[in-house]
């Protein structure tokens, strides 16, 4: 599937619900149907730094392909965090490194969803890059 | 009209005008601030600017004047003794530095300077780079387990060695006051300065520098109606000869030669560069405001606020307040169980409710509570019985969506 095709079938799935607390409630399903990150990845290296909740992503490359794994104590910032691995998971670094999209800003979900310092989501999606550009490098 | 502690939320532009019907209950990070502030900013840069202590010309003297007129109004607003104690800064956080800074020379290897567990950042990290600096050791206050300071154990550590003792006058977190008096007398035993960070109390209580004997006091103008980048600090006039500057430049110096300078005396001696003219006139017109409503009403009435919202708190299952006993700051840092501090905060504010949450600059406490972080509903004179109403109704709600 192509990066395009998840964007928007993840904001079809959001558009589904009209209230804020349905989002929200669909955000953290998602965050609970996240595959279990492996204790031994669930280690302070893992750990993405400036978030209020803690946050853990890790990363593999297979056959060009970039797996990523991730975990958080906060409901909302797991919801996120699977938000960004449903994005990326199982795509090449390169397709990654020259995407530009904005997905996080147009699933209805207000103020807090925004890029700002307390949920992470920009240190979560700089870290995907980094992950890029490590591998794509590689 | 003018303002009372009845129609004071009248004033207030933000709470009256809010377009998304906010409630406010970030008042520890920051205060609203009320029309007569913004109008006299508004005014000053619009009819009166001109710079202070340089210009002789008309506007020149009316800056100055009205400047120093808020000198003397924040000496009564603390009850200090001389209006040259108070020296104006950009806020809490530069009130401290000034002082790690122009206090460095008194500080020896092995010197031990004494700051509680518990302080916000800003009251630990300047002490942290004077102590590295000088090769003192910074050592923690003994608490008790209510995040009261231990005066007993306090008594054990003082001694000679001991050549300053920094620590909070209302805590951030909980809103608890220090027995800054009791502290103070047994410091004098051993002669030790006693700088009390009051940033957290000022906007709450009556404060009385000379009552509680430190020698340094400080808080920012925006806690309290004032404009951002504005602040107090109160050094004891002992203190203000032999202090350093903290910052060079212009206005502080009486004469210049190629080589040396001869400062201005105090407080110019400690306002270096044109400072900011307009929020410290915005300031004035802050304490101003206060003083008209009266500092012991708005203490009373916040006391009520606090005393409501507290029963309320009691009564969600699972949720913990931290620190007991009696508040001066109607402020509340609680967590709930099964309830991530970040989701309930992002969440209520999807409800229009404003609160702080994580560790509120102040890693200490958390360490000291055993806790991540949590979430802050801070309030102020000018919330309402109904607010905390709709606060409470709404958390519950939000505890039950989280906790599904």
């Amino acid at each position: 599937m192509s990066l395009k095709t998840r964007v928007s079938n993840i904001i079809a799935d959001f558009d589904f619900f009209n209230s804020w607390e349905e989002k929200y409630e669909h955000l953290i399903s998602l965050g609970r149907e996240l595959p279990e990150l492996k204790k031994e990845f669930k280690t302070d290296a893992h750990l993405i730094n400036g978030c209020q909740s803690k946050v853990w992503l890790h990363c593999v490359c297979k056959n060009k392909k970039l797996y990523f794994y991730a975990d958080s104590d906060a409901l909302i910032t797991k919801g996120l965090v699977a938000l960004v691995v449903q994005l990326y998971s199982g795509v090449e670094a390169n397709e990654i490194l020259s995407s530009d999209i904005d997905v996080f800003s147009k699933i209805g979900l207000r103020s807090h969803l925004s890029m700002n310092r307390a949920n992470g989501l920009k240190i979560m999606l700089n870290t995907v890059q980094n992950y890029s550009l490590k591998y794509y490098n590689e | 009209m003018s303002p009372s502690i009845i129609n004071s939320r009248d004033f207030f532009p933000y709470l009256k005008a809010s377009p998304s019907n906010i409630i406010y209950f970030d008042n520890a990070a920051t205060t609203q601030k009320p029309l007569p502030v913004i109008e006299k900013i508004s005014n000053f840069y619009s009819n009166k600017n001109s710079t202070v202590h340089r210009s002789v010309h008309e506007l020149g003297s009316y800056a100055t004047e009205e400047y120093e007129k808020v000198r003397i109004a924040i000496q009564r607003f603390v009850s200090a003794t001389h209006s040259k104690e108070i020296i104006f800064t950009s806020g809490a956080t530069e009130s401290i530095n000034l002082v790690a800074s122009a206090y460095k020379q008194f500080i020896q290897p092995n010197d031990i300077i004494l700051v509680s567990p518990i302080e916000h950042h800003s009251n630990l990290i300047p002490w942290q780079i004077l102590a590295k600096e000088r090769g003192a050791i910074i050592k923690k206050i003994p608490m008790n387990n209510d995040m009261h300071i231990n005066l007993e154990g306090l008594k054990k550590i003082l001694s000679k060695q001991v050549k300053l003792i920094s620590v909070h006058h209302v805590s951030n977190v909980t809103g608890i006051a220090q027995n800054i008096k009791e502290l103070v007398k047994e410091a004098k035993l051993f002669n030790i300065p006693v700088f009390v960070d009051g940033a957290q109390a000022a906007p709450h209580i009556k404060i009385n520098v000379q009552d509680l004997g430190c020698d340094f006091y400080c808080f920012s103008g925006h806690k309290i109606l004032g404009p951002t980048g504005t602040g107090v600090l109160f050094v004891k006039s002992s203190f203000l000869d032999s202090m350093k500057p903290y910052k060079t430049g212009g206005q502080m110096v009486s004469s210049v030669g190629f080589k040396e300078s001869v400062w201005e005396a105090p407080p110019l001696k400690f306002e270096a560069g044109t400072p900011n003219i307009a929020g410290v006139i915005g300031l004035g017109e802050a304490i101003k405001f206060i003083n008209s409503l009266n500092i012991d009403n708005i203490a009373k009435c916040e006391k009520k606020l606090e005393s409501f919202l507290g029963d309320e708190l009691k009564k969600i299952k699972g949720l913990v307040v931290y620190g007991e006993g009696d508040r001066a700051a109607p402020v509340f840092s609680f967590n709930i169980e099964g309830v991530h501090h970040y989701d309930l905060a992002t969440i209520m504010s999807e409800k229009n409710i404003a609160l702080r949450s994580g560790q509120l600059c102040n890693q200490g406490i958390m360490a000291f509570l055993g806790v991540e972080g949590c979430v802050r509903a801070s309030l102020a004179f000018y919330n309402s019985h109904e607010e905390i109403e709709i606060f409470i109704t709404t958390l519950k709600r939000v505890i039950k969506l989280l906790q599904k």
